[in-house]
């Protein structure tokens, strides 16, 4: 469970993030909707702890990222804009290396990153050096790196950026069995950033649109679609629209 | 503190993997042999010229502890004042150039975790060379008869000026991204520590020892490592300079967890 409640950042004199606030559920898959300079990544960052807010406050799991960060971190699992990858690394010595981090106990260790090397189909790799796997794979490493603690909130930062189509359709059905496995017990909270409407569609039950650091909507896939036109019309309505308009549309929300 | 272990095993085997160990390794052999039987040639020579013009009360000065092994300390003092930046540059620039601190920094470990672990591994690097320095000197054990504890103590007072070069390059590197600045930081803190004493004196005559003037000098000259480890590599192990090495490693220490957790208000 994911609870934001004000959260702004702002770089010297840019407002990257504006006041956003959000719950995201167990079993819930989040897309983070908006086009580049959006916010979506400092957005993630504040939520990891990563930044600090300059203003609002995070709770992971119902522990605040702040106050008891030994707690919420241990339930987060992340994946930056660029996976933090060691390329001098094998595969499998890099995700034990993480778990360790993550506080995975020692005897669970081996079963923990073998199911996260199964779950992102790198079993085949796990003795290559990252440095000299495709981009592809590289990305799927960075996911094994987010999933290995079973963390209860995953949040990844545009996933399948990069990626040819076939990657990313790999990817996609990668996420969507995370989050099926997620709904059935586990319950997994999972916020992803996309840039791209079709992974939104592919993957999520709730869209929150960013334009200039602003939620300008937040509403469940099914409820946007549902009077017959794309997202996309929805996405650019809302984001090619003036400021003033768009300002007045998230206060009506 | 349990993360320790992790972050420090993994700073080890990178350096051995990617060649930085061996190439430091290697090099420190090549160097530390070849001042080795340089002091040893030269150590001889000053012998037979004392014999030659019957200086016996200069010849009695002259032993392996006094004359050989301080003058091989001080050449692998020199070694060591180019390997430790060299060694310690990628461990924090490394970090932020394949966006591992993002990583790190929502893990659930500390600062002082993250910075001790780093500071550990180099802290095994240095132990290793001191060892293979402790292999050469042991040789003179099979030739000559240098003083056990004197030599046993000269080369635990390099061990600590390595310990203590090691923290000033944990610190430069980690308020760098590019491990070329890195490492000419620390060389140049290094070497600023090693001249305070001299800019003391300089700054002595010129000002003609004007009380406040003294006050200065003498921090500076407590400031200034060259005294402390000249101590040391003569094997006296005076506690005014190991407390000046532990101050030393303690006082970047705590700059680096500082310029750490600053990185990400920035
Ligand atoms: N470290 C930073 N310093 C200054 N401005 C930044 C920094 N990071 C992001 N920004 C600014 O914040 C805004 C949002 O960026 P970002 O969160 O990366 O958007 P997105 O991930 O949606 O593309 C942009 O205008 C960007 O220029
Ligand atoms: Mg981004």
């Amino acid at each position: 469970m994911i609870e934001a409640l004000g959260l702004s950042k702002r770089y010297g004199d840019v407002l990257a993030v504006d006041d956003v606030s959000f719950r995201a559920e167990a079993g819930e898959v989040v897309g983070f909707l908006g086009p580049n300079g959006a916010g979506k990544t400092t957005t993630m960052r504040l939520l990891t702890g990563f930044l600090p807010a300059t203003e609002g406050t995070v709770r992971i799991a119902g522990h605040d990222i702040f106050e008891a960060p030994g707690l919420a971190r241990r339930a987060i699992g992340y994946l930056p804009e660029t996976p933090p990858l060691y390329p001098e690394m094998q595969v499998q010595s890099y995700l034990r290396y993480v778990a360790r981090l993550k506080d995975v106990p020692r005897k669970r260790l081996r079963d923990a990153v073998e199911r996260a090397m199964e779950r992102t189909g790198l079993g085949e790799l796990r003795r290559r050096s990252i440095g000299q796997l495709s981009k592809g794979f590289r990305q799927r490493v960075g996911i094994a790196q987010a999933l290995v603690h079973e963390p209860e909130v995953l949040i990844l930062d545009e996933p399948s950026v990069g990626l040819d189509p076939i990657q990313m359709r790999e990817i996609r059905q990668l996420l969507r069995e995370l989050a099926d496995s997620g709904r059935d017990g586990a319950g997994q909270t999972i916020v992803l950033s996309t840039h791209l409407l079709g992974e939104v569609e592919a993957i999520c039950c709730r869209v929150i649109l960013l334009h200039a650091g602003r939620k300008v909507l937040d509403q469940p896939l099914s409820e946007l679609t549902r009077d017959g036109g794309s997202l996309e019309d929805v996405f650019t309505r809302h984001t090619l629209r003036e400021p003033l308009a768009a300002e007045a549309e998230a206060e009506g929300a | 503190m349990r993360h320790i272990p992790a972050i420090a095993g993994r700073e080890l085997r990178a350096w051995f993997v990617s060649p930085v160990a061996w190439v430091v390794l290697v090099l420190f052999a090549l160097l530390s042999g070849f001042f080795f039987l340089m002091q040893v040639r030269l150590f001889q020579e000053v012998l037979s010229y004392y014999q030659q013009i019957q200086q016996l009360e200069a010849l009695r000065s002259v032993t392996l502890n006094n004359f050989l092994l301080f003058g091989y300390y001080q050449t692998i003092w020199l070694v060591l004042l180019f390997l430790t930046p060299a060694l310690t540059m990628g461990l924090f620039t490394s970090e932020k150039i394949n966006g591992t601190q993002e990583l790190l920094l929502t893990s659930p470990i500390t600062f002082w975790e993250l910075v001790l672990g780093k500071y550990l591994a180099a802290v095994a690097m240095v132990t290793l060379l001191l060892l293979l320095l402790a292999l050469q000197t042991a040789t003179l054990f099979v030739f000559g008869n240098p003083e056990f504890w004197q030599t046993a103590a000269g080369l635990l007072g390099l061990w600590l000026v390595g310990l203590g070069y090691a923290a000033v390059g944990c610190f430069a590197s980690s308020i760098t991204k590019s491990p070329l600045i890195a490492f000419f930081l620390c060389f140049s803190i290094l070497l600023l520590l090693f001249l305070l004493g001299q800019i003391a004196s300089i700054g002595m005559a010129a000002t003609a020892g004007a009380p406040a003037a003294h006050w200065l000098t003498d921090a500076l000259r407590w400031l200034s490592s060259d005294r402390h480890f000249e101590a040391l590599l003569r094997g006296l192990l005076d506690t005014r300079s190991i407390t000046y090495f532990v101050f030393l490693i303690a006082f970047f220490l705590v700059l680096t967890r500082g310029v750490v957790e600053s990185a990400r208000w920035r």
